[in-house]
């Protein structure tokens, strides 16, 4: 009973919540669906890869040839001899060794002080800000939740995984659906039969008791006759080496999400934008050991994900995109940790994109208030996704958003 | 008739865990004002909680060194265990309790003060905080808020052994004005680094959780926190943040938010900003019981995990610590996302919605069927077969049965486990109307 440590940041005070009717599927449910209407090889996949708690960017993309980052962060900074050069004075966390290799093969973007005007030091503020991708107004819609009502109805089209759907996905008409990662598991014989009964709406039915009729019959709406495709092993990652003892995060939540979704896209899951997400970021105190263990697990699951999609041919339609709430304050505080901050940087991965380094780097000579400054809005991010991954018109969805990261995408 | 009937359910799902056989009839019977009054006054005598012993959980004092393979897996599995007994403990008292508000109003506090033992790691300083909230669930919430700064659990949950002088660490400083006393955005970020400041150089042990004063970690400049300049420590500057106006609208929110509605707005009809004008709490819950909200069919709540079990087991006279095996509840609860002590994170646990997905209906199903195999159902299997529909809606304190669930019920009448989980699965159970 003390194996929670993911501190989720879903659905709580201030942050969007989710509205009734997020589909639960079945790994067979979209077993069924992959076979019946596959997703067309070379369509675009989105898979968003969201860090909780607010992950420290600058030790992440270090400025390891800036004394000023050495003299704000005594205790807690990396030697220039340490990290893994990437250019421009930037270098990687040392534990990210496999983003180090697909930066070598130019598929990593790395796009500096992404942030929103007024940035604000709460977790749950924040993260409902990125997820909702309106940091002005209060809204209760995902930015992709509201991509998904420019489409055709579709549970398959945006999935999460995890039991609770998250805030990014749910939309004003259409919520992605949620996957938990066992499977489901239903009740046959006739306590199956009484159940489904127990699923049927009513006329009388409140709001909330109408949602939990709908979980119930959610449940049962599985076709369970095509299993056989994701019965077998998750596709093998052949190029990368084995490691005894397996990875430097240990037991790795977010590498078995990112399986079962390597696993879906390769059988052909109709699904355009796949959620998973790591938490544990929030390091206010003795973060170097800490964030690198986290560090390590996101870049080694990301790397092993890539390339187990390789023999499916769906690798190079994949774009990865890692982000967290908010960066960490640049000082460090007495406890080898640091508190809430503002921008940090986003990595945009995959076949598809131009690597190398966009935006400003923030200057640590001009904080603002000890804070890093905003050199790039993350709705430029978002828009530029929307545009070339899932070929929309980002001002729909972006309340008319103009920004775009340039020459992100090849 | 059936208005009562609403309120009387309402009572019991949110202010009780649920009735004990008899006790929803008989509230039936006296009406809701007298009920509401009974509920309200916690402080009858009841012998059979006081007969349930605290658990043991002695100082484990140091962690032995990783190299004493033997003396470390001895030292985890005493902590394990310690952690178990705090838990099972704390349902016992929920499901045994005759009158429970004061549990239920731990409940509330300790999803609104989460702190988890995922992070403190040790059951002594655990207890100690679940003891702290449930001396003062109905008392002043200024002496709660000063016994919750002076409380080694939340201190060392948001880092406050490492906040001092020069360096300060702003973890609780923040929490503690946006998640327990003001709510978000009414303060500014001067005001965090401020309180930061004025909370520095307390220091806690970890394993027993007791917290002292270092004044040499401590800053004792003049800091200026809500405009006034002065110099501030913990106690000094929970005042100030306590006296903030915004005190009493955030609480009386929060309180809503659980007890009524996580997506309707406060009625300021209730008048529960001015109940609380003076921090006490028992006034405000008193004006959510009695100035209406009960009596308006917009605010239905879905039950949570831990409250759908405790539910159940007062119904059905379990005891949560004496399923076999022991720990059985604590496996199931974990698959259903909510164990006491293990909130997600410092904003405490989701409501409504997040509690009905598939997910969560195939594990309750799964739950209700290993309770069923422990359920004595002689007093249900007295009930003639035709009428032990309406048996269990009063048993369970249910206020309508639809159609569809009238049916499968009606289907299941002669196979008393399977009746069980269908009625404890269902919509109108989970859901409190």
């Amino acid at each position: 009973m003390d194996t929670i440590s993911r501190r989720k940041f879903l659905q709580l005070t201030g942050a969007g919540v989710v509205g009734a009717g997020a589909a639960m599927l079945s790994i067979s449910d979209i077993a069924q669906a992959a076979i019946a209407r596959p997703l067309p090889l070379g369509t675009p996949i989105v898979v968003m890869v969201t860090l909780y708690g607010g992950n420290d960017g600058l030790n992440t993309v270090v400025p390891y040839t800036d004394p000023l980052y050495y003299s704000m962060r005594p205790d807690i900074s990396y030697k220039p001899a340490s990290v893994l050069p990437l250019s421009d004075g930037l270098g990687l966390n040392p534990s990210m060794v496999g983003i180090k290799s697909l930066w070598d093969q130019k598929k990593v973007a790395v796009i500096r002080g992404v942030g929103y005007p007024f940035p604000d030091h709460s977790h749950f503020s924040s993260m409902a800000i990125w997820q909702t991708a309106s940091p002005i107004r209060h809204i209760s819609s995902g930015w992709l939740g509201r991509w998904l009502d420019t489409q055709s109805p579709d549970p398959m089209l945006a999935i999460s995984l995890g039991s609770v759907p998250p805030p990014l996905f749910a939309g004003v008409k259409s919520v992605g659906s949620a996957l938990p990662l066992g499977g489901l598991v239903i009740p046959s014989g006739k306590l199956g039969m009484r159940c489904q009964t127990l699923g049927k709406a009513t006329s009388t039915d409140s709001h909330l008791m109408a949602a939990a009729a709908q979980s119930m019959s959610n449940l049962f709406s599985v076709s369970d006759n095509v299993t056989s495709v994701l019965k077998g092993p998750a596709p093998v990652a052949t190029d990368l080496p084995v490691t005894n003892g397996g990875n430097a995060g240990g037991d790795s939540n977010l590498q078995q999400q990112l399986d079962l979704v390597a696993k879906l896209i390769a059988a052909g899951a109709p699904t355009r934008a796949w959620s998973v997400s790591l938490g544990g970021f929030d390091t206010h105190a003795n973060e170097a050991s800490a964030q690198s263990l986290l560090l390590a697990n996101v870049s080694d699951s990301v790397t092993r994900f890539l390339s187990s999609l390789k023999a499916s041919g769906r690798a190079s339609d994949v774009t990865v995109v890692i982000y967290s709430e908010f960066g960490r304050r640049v000082k460090a505080n007495a406890s080898q940790g640091t508190d809430h901050g503002t921008s940090g940087p986003v990595f945009v991965i995959g076949d598809r994109i131009n690597g190398g380094m966009y935006g400003d780097q923030p200057s640590l000579s001009k904080l603002v208030d000890g804070d890093l400054a905003v050199t790039t809005d993350f709705r430029d991010i978002y828009a530029s996704v929307l545009q070339n991954d899932l070929k929309s018109d980002p001002g729909q969805v972006l309340d008319g958003w103009k920004g775009r990261v340039n020459l992100l995408y090849k | 008739m059936e208005a009562q009937r609403l309120e009387i359910s309402r009572l019991f799902a949110r202010f009780n865990f649920g009735p004990m056989p008899g006790q929803f009839t008989q509230a039936l019977r006296d009406g809701f004002s007298v009920t509401s009054q009974n509920l309200l006054n916690a402080t009858q005598p009841d012998p059979a909680l006081d007969a349930l012993t605290p658990p043991n959980l002695p100082d484990v004092g140091t962690r032995p060194s990783q190299s004493n393979v033997a003396a470390t897996k001895a030292f985890n599995q005493l902590v394990k265990a310690q952690n178990e007994d705090l838990v099972l403990w704390w349902l016992d008292r929920m499901a045994i309790a005759k009158n429970p508000l004061i549990e239920r109003m731990t409940w509330f506090w300790h999803g609104h003060w989460a702190t988890s033992i995922d992070k403190v790691n040790f059951a002594l300083p655990m207890f100690n905080q679940i003891q702290t909230l449930r001396v003062n669930a109905l008392g002043n919430f200024k002496t709660m808020a000063h016994a919750m700064f002076h409380d080694g659990a939340l201190q060392i949950w948001l880092d406050g052994n490492d906040n001092v002088k020069g360096a300060p660490n702003e973890n609780l400083s923040r929490e503690f004005m946006e998640l327990f006393a003001l709510g978000v955005n009414n303060y500014s970020e001067d005001d965090v680094k401020a309180l930061s400041r004025a909370f520095t150089g307390y220091q806690t042990v970890r394993t027993t959780g007791v917290v002292t004063f270092n004044p040499k970690r401590h800053d004792s400049d003049a800091i200026k926190l809500f405009g006034v300049n002065t110099p501030l420590d913990g106690d000094t500057a929970t005042d100030l943040v306590l006296a903030r106006p915004e005190c009493a609208q955030f609480i009386s929110d929060r309180l809503w938010y659980r007890f009524i509605s996580s997506t309707e707005p406060q009625d300021p009809k209730s008048g529960l900003v001015t109940a609380f004008a003076n921090r006490e709490i028992a006034p405000v819950v008193k004006a959510i019981v009695s100035n209406g909200a009960l009596s308006n069919p917009r605010y239905s709540v879905v039950r949570q995990p831990v409250e759908w079990f405790i539910a159940v087991c007062r119904a059905f006279n379990l005891q949560p610590s004496k399923l076999a095996p022991r720990n059985l509840s604590l496996g199931h609860l974990l698959k259903m996302a909510q164990v006491p002590l293990l909130p997600p994170n410092v904003g405490g646990w989701p409501t409504d919605e997040a509690w009905l997905s598939s997910a969560s209906s195939q594990f309750r199903i799964a739950f209700a069927g290993a309770l069923a195999k422990q359920i004595d159902f002689s007093q249900l299997a007295a009930v003639p077969s035709e009428k032990r529909v309406t048996y269990i809606k009063d048993l369970l304190g249910i206020y309508d049965i639809s159609s569809r669930t009238f049916t499968a019920l009606t289907n299941a009448k002669d196979d008393l486990p399977q009746f069980f989980i269908l009625a404890v699965c269902s919509p109108e159970f989970i859901v409190n109307a």
